[in-house]
C-alpha cells in the first residue's frame, strides 16, 4: 500500500473506529497530534485505536512509550506501521 | 444482639435455570479454579446460561476430570486445562491458545489460595506466593484477556473477592491484602474501560458449603452461623447465580461494583 493510501485508510479507520460521526478525513492533517487538542480524544480512545491498528495492521505495540511515539501524529503513525510490516516480514 | 447459634434450613434451590439457556450464546468465558467449589459451580452456571467455557485447575487431576464430565452435559465447546495463576509464564500459554480459539468475552478471576499465619510470623514464600496467585494471577490474566475484549467491544470481568479483603482478617494479613488488593484493582479497571463496553465487577462470597467448610468442626461451624444474619451458610450455585448476572447483557451499567453474596455477614 502506497503511504499515501495509508495515511487515508488510518484517518478512515480512527473516524470509523473511534466513532468520530462529524469528522471526515480531510478534517485530519497529517501532521497533527492525534491525541492532545483538536479530536478531543483521550487516552482510553488510544487504547482503542491501538487495538485497531493491532489487529488491522498485525502488528504490536505491547509498550506504552512505543505507543505514544507512534501515536504523535498521522505521519508517525504511518511511518511506524511501514517499519513494523518491515521488521516482521 | 446476640444471635442464634442453631444453623437455619436453606430455602429451596430456584428451578434451573434461572437464565434462559441460550442467554450467553456465542460467549465464551474462562473461569480460574473452575475445578471444584465456588468456581465449580460458576463455570457449570454459565455453561448452562450457554456460554462456551474453559475452567483452569492447578493440582486437582480427579476433579479437573469430573468436571470435565459435568461439562460435557452442556452443550460444547468447554474445557478444563491446567494452568497455575501463579505461574506467569502459564498464563501466557493459555493466553496463547485462547486466543487462537477466538479469545475470551468473559473472564472470572476465581482461583486462589490461602497461606495463614499471624504476620509477624509469616515467611517469605507464605506472603509472596498468595499474593502471587491471589492478585498477581488476576491482573496477569486481566491483562492478557482486555485486548480481546476491547476489539469486540464486549467484556466482563469479575473478580471474586472475600470480606477479608474488605474487614480484614487476623492470621490472614496476606490473603486479605490480596483480596482488598483485587477490589482496588477490580474498580481502578472499570472505570478505565467502562465506555469500551466492558464491565468489572467483583463478587463477595461470605461462608460457602464447600469441601473447605466440611473440615469445619461442629462447634466452630456453629460460631461462625451465629455470626451470618441468614442463620445458614450459602450454597455455591447462590454465589454462581450473581456472576452469571454480572456476564449477561443486562447488566451492562453495572460496573466497579461489589456483590456480597453472604447472608448479610457484612452488615451484620
Amino acid at each position: 500500500m502506497d503511504r499515501n493510501a495509508l495515511k487515508e485508510k488510518l484517518k478512515e479507520l480512527l473516524i470509523s473506529g473511534l466513532r468520530l460521526q462529524d469528522l471526515a478525513p480531510a478534517g485530519i492533517a497529517d501532521d497533527q497530534p492525534i491525541f492532545v487538542e483538536g479530536l478531543g480524544l483521550d487516552s482510553i480512545d488510544a487504547l482503542e485505536l491501538l487495538v485497531l491498528i493491532e489487529e488491522h495492521f498485525g502488528i504490536a505495540i505491547p509498550d506504552e512509550e512505543i505507543g505514544k511515539q507512534a501515536f504523535a501524529s498521522i505521519n508517525a503513525l504511518a511511518d511506524f506501521i511501514v517499519a513494523e510490516q518491515a521488521r516482521g516480514s | 444482639m446476640t444471635r442464634s447459634t442453631r444453623e437455619r434450613v436453606a430455602p429451596l434451590a430456584p428451578p434451573e435455570p434461572f437464565v434462559a439457556a441460550d442467554a450467553l450464546v456465542g460467549r465464551h468465558a474462562l473461569v480460574t479454579g473452575g475445578t471444584r467449589g465456588i468456581g465449580r459451580a460458576v463455570a457449570l452456571g454459565l455453561a448452562r446460561a450457554g456460554a462456551g467455557v474453559t475452567a483452569t485447575f492447578a493440582h486437582a487431576e480427579t476433579d479437573a476430570e469430573e468436571m470435565r464430565a459435568l461439562l460435557a452435559r452442556h452443550g460444547h465447546g468447554h474445557a478444563v486445562r491446567r494452568c497455575d495463576v501463579g505461574n506467569g509464564g502459564a498464563i501466557a500459554d493459555l493466553f496463547a491458545d485462547l486466543r487462537g480459539a477466538g479469545g475470551i468475552d468473559i473472564l472470572v478471576n476465581n482461583a486462589a489460595i490461602t497461606g495463614d499465619g499471624l504476620l509477624m510470623m509469616l515467611s517469605d514464600t507464605s506472603w509472596d506466593t498468595v499474593i502471587s496467585t491471589d492478585l498477581t494471577g488476576a491482573f496477569l490474566c486481566t491483562r492478557a484477556a482486555l485486548r480481546g475484549m476491547v476489539a469486540r467491544g464486549f467484556g466482563r470481568v469479575i473478580n471474586v473477592i472475600s470480606p477479608a479483603g474488605i474487614t480484614g482478617k487476623a492470621g490472614a494479613s496476606n490473603y486479605a491484602a490480596a483480596k482488598g488488593g483485587l477490589l482496588s484493582m477490580t474498580r481502578s479497571l472499570a472505570a478505565e474501560v467502562a465506555r469500551l463496553g466492558i464491565t468489572v465487577n467483583a463478587v463477595c462470597p461470605g461462608i460457602i458449603d464447600t469441601a473447605m467448610l466440611a473440615d469445619v468442626a461442629p462447634p466452630a461451624r456453629q460460631a461462625m452461623i451465629a455470626r451470618i444474619p441468614a442463620g445458614r451458610v450459602g450454597r455455591p450455585e447462590e454465589v454462581a447465580h450473581a456472576v452469571v448476572f454480572l456476564a449477561l447483557p443486562a447488566a451492562a451499567y453495572i460496573t466497579g461494583s461489589v456483590v456480597n453474596v453472604d447472608g448479610g455477614l457484612l452488615v451484620g
